[in-house]
């Protein structure tokens, strides 16, 4: 097997916020994320945010799909199945890590790793942004856009966002 | 030839020369030329040399059409090879030389080629270096063949890639695709102009006005309007390719050798207004340099004034011909016209002097040439439209399109400015375009088979009329054959130049009309488009990115050996320097004391639900509906096919609640695979799965003295043997957090798996290394720790197994016939295949001598060649101080204590059957 220790920089545990051209990328610490499963989950937990809903509580439900959700700063719940609220949980807090992109440039960056319109609408928020899969929605504002990824990919995801914001600001500054 | 520069027109910048040096000789242009159109200007007549013959080789062109001026470009530190000449803007300082040529396009030593070319013809390579070995020519050949080298050198800077969408595209900014965008503009819509030259409005600087307007103001004044509509308008840009749902490919082309920028462009409807393409005629010597393109020479003197020749013979028919003619005349040239369909024949040495008809000889250097105009519809066909011959036009036009796109102007065959504006009204208000059909019929221009002289189809692969013979006489007749027999429109020409000749010579030869013959397929990209532009910043590490391990940075300070494991960075071994010899001190000292391991990339998978029981019951080979709360069971996952898919354990922790920890590398697909059969047959409001691999990282005590280094953690549980054996499970908690406490082992030793949230597993490890120091233990790689597993025959899925392997060839029967739910593969686990008495099985192998056989060696009957089965792990083992092999073998199980051979590169080494598993086969130490 080949020793490909210094093929690959070590890992960045956590990322400061890094500015390049007119775009922001911040690593975000969420209380928790929890993944929540059942035939009623789209109804039950709120309020829930497809594509390309803004987010504007502290607490939310990220729709993922017909049966599942991502709750994100909810409260802490039992991992397993609920039989009396038919919900499945997991707490996956440490399974994503997740980054804000923001700035007036923060949409032209994400045109680099897929067709990122507003419209059509999408109840689901997940994507396949630079070939990685991620979670991706708008907070507050209409420029500032927030990713969750997985854990393992998250410094790859980082790597590919940095290349496509120096790829934007060089086009800015044309 | 004695073209040169007109003293005004053209959108050239006369304020600003430029140096340039072809071929070694230093010239000198303008800002604005293209370096075809400075090549002319300077007087240049032979640009290049042929694919095959080495022909010398003028501009045909003045844009995407010439295939003949090819060349490899140096700037500064920059050097790129095949740089079409008639595309590419001239830059001060460019140093520029013919590709396929030396020590220059005029004087080339291999243009002896030609001498040769009654042997050379179609097929040629086919027949003559078949025999005896194709592979005793190929070297020299390729070494001939070819354009340009590419450089090594590699530059760092990647291709920008930009994903968009609009309401409507519209291709080409000529007079008809300008005014186009204009209205859609202006009707409101999200509207991208994309034109392939530096500067808008087309063949507009061959006319006197639009619309009555000077040209130039007009096209100002549409640009205006489009931007302040709000319209997006790409210079430089090319539409290469239409994909599926309306994706058009783009490249935007910027200075030379800058990384061009390449769209993916999804276009709510498009409009093609990308123009028409003058047809070469085919007659004797038609390639000499001199003979070109008369609308060409047309848009050389009115884009970049250059006339191409004083003295002109013009060979040409149609209402575009003579306007194109008459420009000529304007810029200065005196004209001469033949005959298009008259008997040609160029004459000339290295270039055109005149054109001979009959006896007749006509002197002149340039001899300028229409056979009518081709609608560029080639995005047309990409997109899946059809086309449609039309008589009149001599022409495959655009017809039925199954998207949202419209033909206007040129691209429609319809050359008259007027017609083209009133198509452009209608496309820019999208309503249908009706095509006004023309007055004039042109009368058939087209190769005439058996006719005197070398006539090319295809210049720049050298394809003349009568290798079109050839491969109709071999049979050869469809255009799509005719095409890969001949070369014919391959490369960068894709059918631009030589398709219609091609496949109107080859109508001509079976007496079909050309409808009936038909077109090759149009496939992107329309122009080369540098491979760079594919990749982009998806290079290194962003190429594939492998998976990171929460602990990597713990790893990294232990001087971890990090390797590519199923798709994950992780520890191979620790230490620097020879790896054989950490690996081997590693698996020792996990069998002697204790070692721990990072396992956080094992998969955890829950399947959670009031039916989750039956459904991991029926993915999983074993029962598991037996299996109680808090304990744990191996299990095969299999294929509809009976096939190993993947192994691991089934933890229990609910009644509801599974977590099935399968192969690292498996867990992707395993997830799929769950999720698939449970929305397949299942009711999936009642089985829900979750997949947790990332949130737990997971750490792995293994070796005697593993119970004691756990013990140090201070769990609030009873970690004795009695109250917490083999295949258990435990939820607990350390310094606050939840942990999963298993007991199941990969080594074969006594093992606790600790699983905790990610965030702390650094905290987790530490301890637990400390511990594990402590206690004269140290740390477990990959590699030893697939010594380990293979002393005790556990496999591994993909390295012991194959796309073959059924459970109850790794010797798991019991639930093949016992176990009474359905499950997956179940009823191709009782096919014939599957109870064969030659299925390979999983066996060890006692192996003589102290060397380990490579793995992949074939098992072999004694003395023989003949394979049996092969190799599938082999390690030197520590413990037992002997080579030990694990096998896939035919029959294996019935040959337990066989004497056989291993084979190898032909070495041979004497092995026994015997058990997978060498070490500790009662499990003493399993359930220590």
């Amino acid at each position: 097997m080949r020793d490909d220790r210094n093929r690959w920089p070590a890992p960045i545990a956590r990322r400061d916020p890094m500015t390049v051209g007119a775009a922001q990328l911040q690593e975000v610490a969420l209380t928790r994320q929890t993944l929540v499963s059942g035939p009623s989950v789209r109804t039950t937990e709120a309020p829930l945010i497809g594509w390309p809903d803004l987010v504007l509580t502290d607490r939310y439900a990220l729709c993922l799909r017909r049966d599942q959700v991502l709750v994100v700063n909810g409260q802490e719940d039992s991992p397993g199945w609920d039989a009396t609220a038919q919900r499945a949980v997991s707490d996956v807090t440490d399974g994503y890590r997740v980054f804000d992109l923001t700035g007036p440039s923060a949409h032209d960056v994400l045109q680099r790793g897929a067709e990122i319109e507003l419209l059509p609408r999408s109840p689901s928020v997940a994507r396949q942004l630079y070939g990685l899969g991620c979670f991706l929605y708008r907070v507050g504002r209409p420029d500032h856009f927030r990713l969750h990824v997985s854990s393992a990919h998250a410094d790859a995801m980082c790597g590919h966002l940095l290349a496509a914001m120096k790829a934007t600001s060089e086009v800015l500054s044309l | 030839m004695t073209a040169r520069r007109l003293p005004s027109g053209g959108v050239i910048d006369r304020t600003q020369p430029l140096t340039f040096r072809f071929d070694g000789r230093v010239m000198c242009g303008l800002k604005g030329d293209t370096i075809a159109s400075a090549l002319l200007a300077n007087g240049v007549r032979i640009v290049g040399r042929s694919f095959k013959y080495h022909r010398p080789r003028g501009v045909w062109g003045s844009w995407v059409d010439d295939p003949n001026a090819i060349m490899t470009i140096r700037l500064g530190d920059r050097e790129l090879p095949n740089v079409p000449a008639a595309t590419t803007l001239l830059e001060n300082g460019m140093e520029i030389r013919a590709v396929n040529a030396w020590p220059s396009a005029k004087h080339d030593v291999k243009g002896g080629l030609d001498l040769l070319h009654r042997w050379l013809g179609a097929g040629f390579y086919y027949k003559m270096f078949m025999s005896p070995d194709w592979h005793l020519f190929e070297p020299s050949i390729r070494k001939m063949a070819g354009l340009g080298p590419v450089n090594t050198a590699v530059y760092d800077d990647p291709s920008d890639q930009v994903n968009a969408a609009c309401d409507v595209l519209v291709v080409g900014g000529g007079p008809a695709g300008l005014l186009a965008a204009r209205l859609a503009a202006e009707r409101g819509e999200d509207v991208w102009l994309v034109e392939d030259h530096a500067t808008l409005g087309g063949t507009s600087a061959q006319v006197t006005a639009i619309d009555g307007q000077d040209p130039e103001a007009w096209v100002t004044a549409q640009e205006a309007a489009i931007l302040a509509a709000g319209g997006r308008i790409l210079r430089q840009t090319t539409a290469y390719g239409i994909y599926d749902h309306q994706m058009v490919g783009l490249l935007e082309k910027f200075d030379f050798a800058a990384a061009p920028r390449r769209w993916r462009l999804r276009a709510g409807r498009i409009v093609l207004a990308s123009g028409a393409l003058d047809r070469p005629i085919t007659f004797a010597n038609n390639d000499l340099p001199g003979v070109m393109s008369l609308q060409g020479a047309a848009d050389f003197a009115a884009r970049y004034g250059v006339l191409v020749d004083r003295k002109v013979v013009v060979a040409a028919r149609g209402a575009p011909a003579e306007h194109a003619i008459a420009l000529i005349e304007q810029a200065g040239a005196r004209l001469t016209r033949v005959a298009p369909d008259a008997p040609l024949k160029a004459f000339g040495y290295k270039g055109a002097q005149g054109i001979a008809i009959g006896g007749l000889r006509r002197f002149a250097d340039t001899v300028l040439v229409s056979g009518g105009l081709t609608p560029l519809v080639h995005l047309w066909r990409h997109a899946g439209g059809k086309l449609d011959w039309c008589a009149r036009r001599q022409a495959f036009l655009p017809g039925a399109m199954p998207i949202q796109m419209q033909a206007i102007g040129a691209a429609n065959g319809t050359y008259s400015l007027h017609d083209a504006l009133e198509e452009a009204r209608a496309a820019g208000t999208n309503t249908p375009v009706t095509r006004v059909d023309t007055a004039e019929e042109m009368t058939p221009l087209w190769p005439k088979p058996n006719s005197k002289g070398r006539q090319w189809v295809d210049f720049q692969h050298d394809v003349t009329l009568k290798d079109v013979s050839l491969a109709a006489q071999e049979n050869y007749v469809s255009v799509e054959h005719l095409k890969r027999y001949t070369t014919l429109g391959m490369a960068a020409d894709q059918g631009k130049t030589a398709n219609m000749a091609g496949l109107a010579a080859m109508a001509a030869i079976q007496d079909r009309p050309i409808p009936e013959v038909g077109t090759t397929t149009f496939r992107p990209p329309f122009v080369p488009i540098p491979i760079e532009s594919f990749h982009g910043h998806y290079s290194k590490q962003l190429w594939h990115p492998l998976k990171r391990l929460p602990l990597e940075t713990a790893h990294r300070a232990l001087d971890a050996a990090l390797c590519e494991y199923g798709g994950w960075l992780r520890p191979g071994w620790y230490g620097n320097g020879a790896a054989q010899t950490h690996i081997q001190a590693e698996a020792k000292q996990a069998r002697e004391t204790v070692a721990i391991f990072d396992g956080s990339s094992l998969g955890k998978i829950a399947v959670m639900g009031p039916d989750a029981a039956a459904f991991v019951n029926f993915v999983y080979y074993n029962t598991i509906t037996t299996l109680q709360p808090g304990r744990i069971r191996y299990g095969f996952m299999l294929t509809e096919g009976g096939i190993v898919k993947d192994d691991g354990v089934i933890a229990r922790l609910g009644p509801e609640h599974f977590l099935i920890s399968c192969s690292s590398s498996h867990t992707d697909s395993v997830r799929l695979h769950l999720e698939a059969w449970r929305q397949d047959g299942n009711d999936p409001d009642r089985i829900f799965i979750h997949d947790e691999t990332q949130a737990w990282a997971t750490v792995t005590v293994t070796g005697p003295k593993a119970r004691g280094v756990v013990e140090t953690l201070g769990l609030p549980l009873d970690l004795g043997r009695e109250a917490f054996p083999h295949m258990s499970l435990q939820t607990t908690s350390w310094k606050g957090q939840p942990m999963r406490l298993a007991r199941v082992s990969f080594t074969g030793d006594l093992s606790f798996e600790m699983s905790v949230p990610a965030r702390h597993a650094e905290a987790l490890w530490t301890s637990l290394h400390d511990a594990t120091k402590a206690a004269g233990g140290g740390l477990l790689g990959i590699e030893a720790m697939s010594i380990l597993r293979a002393e005790k025959g556990y496999i591994m899925i993909g390295k012991d197994t194959d796309g073959e392997t059924m459970p109850h060839d790794l010797g798991f029967t019991v639930p093949r016939n016992k176990k009474t739910a359905a499950f997956i593969g179940d009823r191709s686990l009782h096919s014939p295949v599957a109870n064969a008495a030659d299925r390979k099985q999983l066996v060890g192998l006692a192996v003589g001598g102290d060397d380990v056989i490579p793995t992949g060696a074939h098992v072999v009957l004694t003395g023989t060649r003949q394979s049996q089965g092969y190799v599938t792990s082999s390690y030197f083992s520590p413990s037992l101080g002997k080579p030990i092999a694990l096998a896939i073998v035919a029959g294996g199980t019935n040959k337990m204590g066989q004497d056989m051979e291993t084979w190898h590169k032909d070495a041979r080494t004497s092995v026994t059957i015997c058990p997978p598993c060498v070490f500790d086969p009662e499990g003493e130490r399993l359930n220590a």
